[in-house]
């Protein structure tokens, strides 16, 4: 019955499925890139304070 | 924290070309299916998605208990990098599914004991999530975090099992134990892109959780130098 | 210190018997979870409109929502009562066995379900004149309650410990609590509508093995969610 039928034309829907993977995928990695990106700052932070607290004097 | 390991890179640039090769195998290699057309070639990516997916979700429930037998952090972490991949490899999954779902059986959504499965596990993974963020202790956190995926775990495959009692129409695509069920047929091109889907995905979850597991070692040092500072 | 311990039945029975003393003295938990379901009831009848008709498909849906949202409520109070009187410390010095606590808790969290729903049953069984009092029917019940309880405990006593508190329990149980609520309801369903007790087998059995491996799991990990 199915057989008889034209193929209907779905790229629509296609194209919309892989936009949402790809779309996804670079929100996730983004997400991982500035969480990455914000703790090393929030590292590099920490770090200068303790360094300075150790030995105010130098300064690195 | 150090630069990318080389094996880490590598690892990055192969999984970007299996993405690349696998896109082109779905799009572009494999026949178009006759009777749903186009929107067919979602369903290599949305068993790729659900593969790892589920796989996530089980190496998830085995870091968990292997969290309570030896207390070592490093298997929370484990955890956690499964766990957070896998949920947005899953929701890619439910999306792509409705999306092919629509055009095929006319409807975005159906009770269906997958679709329901998937959703409700889905469910399960993000209040895990919110169980995590609600407690401030590391160790606590590890410990009720291993409890709940265990319980998470169990009872996805038994929600699957009693919403079977119901009837399905999504097609068994492996495994099918007899010929009457309703199965998608697939030509020899067709399942080129679909085994290679299933290959890169793997590839690519593993250097997904690779880094979110160094993500979560700087996290750990932060805190750690933060309650440093704080003494 | 092992055989100076209390054996783990007697301790259970023991804080089985504490929370229900307290309780009688003020039917605070009891009276909230009864009062909540008959409003979530009524709510229930004008919100799907229960004419006879539509009544007899959505009955058992009906009563196990009530059974489930209630019993989200007495799970969250029992236990959050424990944690700011600081009896949970207290219990967990005695020198009990940890799952003695836990059988205790859920024994008496279970006894609070059942016995909102000995009175849920009759008031809906008159308001709507459908008759709930069959023994299969109240086995199926149990059953189901038994596994509700038995999941709710531990995750009620997780969630206590968390800063969303109450508001986190539903969020936890809900999702992990679907196979039995959906077998219970499949089975009381079953035989509301006629159905021999030999028909709603599969469901039924579900809803044993359910209770089963959720009792074993649940007091396998209680130990891992009381830790200090």
């Amino acid at each position: 019955m199915f057989l008889l039928e034209t193929t209907p034309d779905t790229s629509g829907y296609m194209i919309l499925g892989y936009s949402v993977f790809f779309i996804t995928m670079t929100i996730y990695i983004a997400s991982l890139y500035i969480r990455n990106r914000n703790l090393k700052r929030d590292l590099e932070m920490l770090e200068s304070i303790q360094a300075e607290e150790a030995k105010p004097k130098k300064k690195k | 924290m150090q630069p990318r390991p080389i094996a880490l890179k590598i690892l990055d640039f192969v999984s970007v070309i299996l993405l690349a090769i696998s896109t082109y195998l779905a799009l572009f290699f494999a026949p178009t299916e006759l009777v749903m057309g186009e929107v067919q070639r979602v369903f290599y990516f949305h068993i790729g998605t659900a593969w790892v997916g589920l796989l996530g979700f089980v190496i998830a429930a085995i870091a968990g208990i292997a969290y309570l037998v030896t207390k070592n952090m490093l298997w929370d972490r484990f955890e956690l990098a499964a766990v957070e991949v896998s949920t947005v490899f899953f929701f890619i999954t439910i999306a792509l599914g409705s999306i092919w779902a629509r055009p095929a059986w006319n409807t975005w959504w159906t009770w269906d004991p997958r679709l329901t499965t998937a959703a409700i596990t889905e469910l399960i993974y993000v209040a895990y999530f919110m169980l995590r963020q609600g407690i401030e202790e590391p160790e606590k956190r590890a410990r009720f975090g291993a409890v709940y995926t265990l319980l998470g775990g169990i009872s996805a495959p038994i929600t699957f099992m009693v919403i079977r009692l119901f009837r399905s129409i999504h097609p068994v695509v492996i495994g099918a134990a007899n010929a009457s069920q309703e199965k998608m047929s697939m030509t020899s091109d067709m399942k080129t892109a679909f085994f290679f889907a299933l290959f890169a995905f793997t590839v690519i979850f593993i250097d997904m959780i690779w880094h979110r597991l160094r993500l979560s070692s700087l996290e750990e040092k932060v805190e750690q130098l933060k309650l440093n500072s704080l003494m | 210190m092992k055989s100076s311990s209390p054996s783990l039945l007697k301790a259970t029975f023991a804080i089985v018997r504490k929370d229900l003393a307290a309780e009688f003295r003020s039917f605070e938990l009891i009276s909230a979870m009864l009062i909540f379901s008959l409003l979530v009831i009524i709510i229930f009848n004008f919100a799907l409109e229960l004419d006879i008709k539509t009544r007899e498909a959505v009955n058992a849906g009906v009563l196990w929502t009530t059974f489930a949202f209630a019993g989200t409520l007495g799970l969250n109070r029992s236990m959050s009562v424990e944690k700011d009187r600081g009896c949970m410390d207290g219990l967990l010095l005695a020198p009990v066995d940890r799952s003695a606590i836990y059988f205790g808790k859920a024994l008496s969290n279970l006894a609070f379900m059942v016995i909102v729903e000995a009175i849920v049953l009759p008031v809906y069984s008159m308001l709507y004149n459908v008759n709930l009092f069959r023994i299969d029917l109240l086995a199926v019940i149990i059953l189901g309650s038994i596994g509700y309880t038995a999941v709710g405990t531990l995750l009620a006593t997780m969630s206590v410990q968390t800063r969303m508190r109450e508001v986190l329990l539903p969020i936890l149980l809900f999702p992990i609590a679907i196979p039995v609520l959906l077998a219970a309801v499949k089975a009381s369903g079953g035989l509301l509508a006629g159905s021999t007790f030999a028909e709603i087998m599969t469901p039924f059995n579900l809803l044993v093995v359910y209770d089963v491996i959720f009792i074993a799991i649940a007091f396998m990990v209680f130990d891992f969610v009381v830790e200090e």
